[in-house]
């Protein structure tokens, strides 16, 4: 197994989740190496994003734990959560439309004192396209670029791990690929990733390991290989044999 | 850079609509008539709006008959056409309406159009421009001139100046411009020159603004015939045109400004009123003589204050026109003393005057305008110093166009504009005040004065934060009756040690509103929008029915506070210094908190406090993934909102004195958000403006209009500058942004509104 090789830097043990009467997590456990990409998998409603808003801290679990770096953090608030280096970007592109692209950036450094000039640079390395959009609102930015302020918004938080939550959705094919190259080169600066997606092939194409979840559950695990050669992932997200089930 | 010659930039015709869509002629048609029915209808309604009739409140039907059958509805009628000719043909007009000179004379037009009818014009008759027409004509012993000038002369050269100007503007032949700058400056020396002959022949004391007014519109007038005349550009740049006038020689406007002010204060302004008589600086100094008036004042009067006129003045010209950072300190400097100066003497004249004829009142209550006006004129110099001292070291580097230095230059302009407005608005503030009249000085405390602070701590969480608080009214209510109880004027009395002046229950009150902040906030802060305005709706009413219900005899209910609370007081050391009943002290006192309070908040705006407030309006989610605290920063809007309320309530308690539950009502909640979204919300000089503005006019109004309308006045413009200026009076920059989606940085995006779309 590769994963033995790495120290497991987040732990997710049988945590259940709940939006009032609502289950939202039955009992999920995952762990998330040091440097590693975990694909989260899952249809609509099987609690991919409710799974990352707890790890982030914005929600909490009633039953299970979460470790991160072997510590307990479930319970902390999510703005304490990103003092110990895990940046969310929530699903939907959430920049600070009417900020500037520069001060959205400078906001994703809020909980230090001052703006890391070198990570700005980084940043603005990784994503060139933000450099010419600089005094831009954010706002005015396509989606995609809108996408890449959000990443680049997290990165300036110096994560240790990096939740990203369907950074692909609603791009074009090409600004997914670009994105999704991006996020290779994030992990191989050594941040460690936890991705959650719908676009399962490509998803899995760049994870080392994969997770699928159904209805608050995890039903499967592997590595992005394995899981691309399982029958029952290549029915139920990539559509190859839509008769079976 | 365009020339005339050019024709107008056109944009290529857009495709027909679709086939559906198309209207067929007599569609077309109808769609005119609706129009014209629309704006016929509207000038009606104008047309009974400015009826001058006061109206029985039993016989409406009577009044209307009046209103409506009467030959000058069909004026309003007829602007009713001239709007729907307007809408109509705005095809054609729009590629003239942008060349330079429209909107000025649109301007001044307005403002004679306001004057002439609006405005008083001679205050003992209290008539307006028609009604002094009247007097006019029945009286003889006038000028011809000045009887011409109000039976026909002064509409006439307005309608003149109309056709000239557009005729000039719509053939492109500019000279003719200048027949419009003639004909304005024409008409604002014939306003002077009658309003003074009608006084000269009627006497008494004027104070009204109409024939200022006037003459202010034809100089307008004048001007939008030179720029007419004289401008190069295709489209208007009055932007680009003041940038323009300002790194020509930085200050030099206010410089000029001053001058003028201070020339007409020393030369023609009253400096003392004994009673009935106004003498101006010259036959003041003739009134003193003899009296045992201190050295200083005697000789201010004799030549000193010429002295500082022209000195402040001299090197005040020199040091914008030679752009001597020295000259400019030293401008600056002389500007302070001057003020001093003129303080001092006006203070030893009053006091003498109050001495030795006692029928003069007290204290204060002898001078005239020109003092203060003088003061303010130096307020003025101080600030065309300031422009000079500030003045951006890399002019030639300027030359160079690279970005940073532009922005350097940018931000130094920035700075020394802001420099200067500071310096003018604690002139007017300091020295405005006292020239005005005893009602004014009331309304300017009991009214403009809490509400200033009470819009300012409001901005914090409307403006700032992004919680609509519909219920604001009640910390103030809190901090009003935390005061009344510890100074005793409430059934329950506090413990001996804890009896106070009113000025020492300013920390309590502060605290008792951040308890009551965090009260309601911590339970309704996961509330967003429209569910957090209802419930600070409801905690704004319980305040208030508590209050009124007077639980455990608390706060003597509906009755109000009694005994009244005490005045403020105040001792450090030797020195004490006591409020009364005069109105101008309060002023003072209130200017030093909202001093406080400003500056602390403006530092505020750029803390990591104030960009957590920025990202939760802007994003509450990605807020919370940076890292901000959310629900603290909420938390300390409400409390740092609340706590200025306090202050507000602590001023407002120990002015009046005495105080109802029925003071703190839900309309006075409503008006305050008005103030702050009048102003501009997130802008703490917006938040003031609005709340100076909107204060000022339903009193202004009062003796303007016919009482029961006013608030109909006050709606239309709120509603009017909503159509027009969305984003408020003195919006924030990113507030601005976020109404219009035009910004400067983004060229070439197309925005989802178009242009104008606003309306």
């Amino acid at each position: 197994m590769t994963e033995a090789a790495r120290p497991t830097l987040l732990d997710v043990v049988g945590i259940e989740v709940r939006y009032g009467a609502i289950r939202a997590l039955k009992s999920v456990t995952f762990n998330v190496g040091e440097g590693e990409i975990v694909a989260l998998l899952g249809a609509n409603g099987a609690g991919k994003t409710t799974t990352q808003k707890t790890v982030s801290g914005m929600l909490r679990p009633t039953t299970g734990y979460v470790a991160f770096d072997g510590a307990r953090i479930d319970g902390i608030p999510a703005h304490d959560v990103i003092r110990l280096g895990i940046c969310h970007v929530p699903e939907g592109r959430h920049v600070f439309p009417r900020m500037t692209v520069a001060e959205n950036l400078e906001m994703g450094a809020f909980r230090f004192r001052d703006v890391d000039k070198k990570e700005f640079e980084r940043v603005l390395e990784l994503f060139p396209r933000l450099r010419e959009r600089l005094k831009q609102q954010a706002g005015t930015l396509s989606g995609g670029e809108q996408q890449m302020l959000a990443i680049g918004r997290a990165l300036m938080g110096k994560p240790r791990l990096l939740l990203l939550d369907e950074p692909s959705m609603g791009l074009a094919p090409l600004v997914v690929a670009q994105i999704f190259e991006i996020i290779k080169e994030i992990n191989a600066s050594g941040v460690t990733v936890l991705l959650v997606e719908q676009n399962a092939a490509q998803a899995l194409a760049l994870a080392h390991r994969g997770y699928v979840l159904e209805t608050g559950e995890i039903v499967l695990g592997g590595t992005g290989q394995e899981l691309l050669a399982d029958d029952r992932v290549r029915a139920a997200y990539l559509g190859e044999e839509i008769a079976a089930s | 850079m365009t020339t005339l010659e050019t024709p107008p930039t056109t944009t290529p015709t857009p495709p027909p609509p679709p086939p559906a869509m198309r209207r067929a002629g007599n569609e077309t048609s109808r769609v005119l008539l609706k129009r014209l029915a629309g704006c016929l209808i509207g000038g009606f309604v104008l047309g009974l709006m400015v009826n001058s009739k006061e109206g029985s409140p039993d016989d409406f039907g009577f009044v209307f008959h009046q209103t409506a059958l009467k030959p000058r509805m069909l004026i309003f009628l007829a602007i009713g056409v001239v709007i729907f000719a307007g809408i109509t043909f705005w095809g054609y007009l729009r590629q003239h309406a942008r060349r330079p000179g429209v909107r000025p004379l649109g301007m001044g037009i307005l403002v004679i159009v306001v004057s002439q009818v609006v405005l008083n014009w001679y205050d003992p008759q209290t008539v307006k421009f028609n009604g002094l027409r009247k007097l006019v004509d029945k009286s003889s012993g006038l000028s011809s001139t000045t009887t011409w000038f109000f039976d026909w002369l002064s509409w006439t050269l307005v309608a003149l100046s109309v056709v000239v100007t557009g005729a000039a503007i719509v053939t492109r032949r500019r000279v003719f411009g200048w027949v419009t700058t003639v004909l304005g400056i024409a008409g604002a020396v014939l306003a002077w020159t009658a309003h003074s002959d009608v006084l000269d022949l009627g006497g008494g004391i004027d104070h009204s603004l109409g024939a200022y007014g006037d003459v202010i519109g034809f100089l307008i007038l004048a001007g939008a015939g030179a720029t007419v005349a004289l401008s190069q550009a295709e489209v208007a740049d009055s932007r680009g045109f003041m940038t323009r006038v300002m790194e020509y020689r930085p200050g030099l406007p206010f410089a000029v400004l001053g001058a003028v002010l201070a020339a007409f204060s020393y030369a023609r302004n009253c400096w003392f009123a004994p009673v009935n008589r106004n003498l101006d600086f010259a036959k003041t100094h003739d009134a003193y003589q003899g009296t045992d008036i201190n050295s200083l004042a005697s000789n201010y009067l004799g030549w000193l204050g010429w002295v500082c006129f022209v000195v402040v003045a001299v090197l005040t010209l020199a040091a914008t026109y030679l752009r001597q950072r020295l000259l400019g300190w030293l401008a600056a400097g002389a500007a302070l003393v001057a003020t001093v100066l003129t303080f001092f003497s006006l203070k030893s004249m009053t006091d003498v005057a109050a001495k030795s004829v006692p029928q003069f009142g007290k204290s204060w209550n002898n001078l005239g305008a020109g003092g203060f006006t003088a003061c303010i004129s130096y307020g003025l110099f101080a600030a065309a110093a300031a422009y000079v001292i500030a003045r951006p070291k890399t002019r030639a580097a300027g030359k160079s166009a690279t970005l940073p230095v532009s922005r350097a230059l940018e931000k130094a302009r920035n700075s020394a504009n802001m420099k200067a407005l500071i310096v003018i608005a604690l002139a007017v503030a300091l020295f405005y005040p006292p020239m005005l009249s005893q009602y004014w000085q009331n309304v300017l405390v009991t009214q403009m004065a809490v509400y200033l602070l009470l819009a300012v701590g409001l901005n914090v969480v409307v403006g700032w934060a992004g919680l609509l608080d519909l219920g604001y009214i009640a910390f103030y209510a809190v901090g009003a009756y935390t005061t009344a109880y510890l100074t005793g004027s409430l059934p329950r009395k506090p413990p001996s040690w804890l009896h106070m002046t009113p000025l020492l229950t300013i920390p309590f009150a502060i605290v008792a509103c951040l308890i009551a902040g965090v009260l309601l906030g911590a339970p309704t802060l996961r509330l967003r929008g429209d569910y957090l305005a209802i419930v600070t709706l409801g905690f704004g009413e319980i305040i208030q029915i508590v209050a009124q219900n007077n639980p455990g005899n608390f706060t003597n209910g509906p009755r109000g506070v009694e005994p009244p609370v005490p005045h403020p007081k105040l001792e450090i050391g030797g020195w004490k210094i006591t409020w009364g009943l005069d109105n101008l002290p309060y002023w003072y006192l209130l200017l030093v908190m909202l001093a406080i309070v400003v500056v602390l908040f403006y530092r505020l705006e750029n803390s990591r406090l104030g960009r957590a407030w920025a990202a939760i309006r802007e994003d509450e989610v990605a807020a919370q993934a940076s890292g901000v605290n959310t629900v603290r920063a909420k938390l300390l809007a409400f409390a740092i909102g609340a706590s200025t309320s306090a202050l507000a309530g602590t001023f407002f308690a120990s002015q009046t004195g005495f105080f109802d539950p029925t003071q703190f009502d839900i309309f006075t909640s409503i008006l305050i958000v008005a103030y702050v979204v009048f102003g501009g919300m997130g802008s703490l000089p917006g938040a003031m403006a609005g709340a100076a503005v909107l204060t000022w006019l339903p009193e202004f109004l009062k003796s303007q209009v016919p009482t029961d309308d006013r608030q109909m006045w006050v709606g239309a413009l709120v509603l009017a500058m909503m159509i027009f200026r969305p984003a408020g009076l003195l919006p924030a920059k990113r507030r601005k942004a976020e109404l219009s989606h035009l910004d400067e940085a983004s060229p070439g995006e197309v925005s989802a509104i178009p242009r104008g779309g606003a309306m």
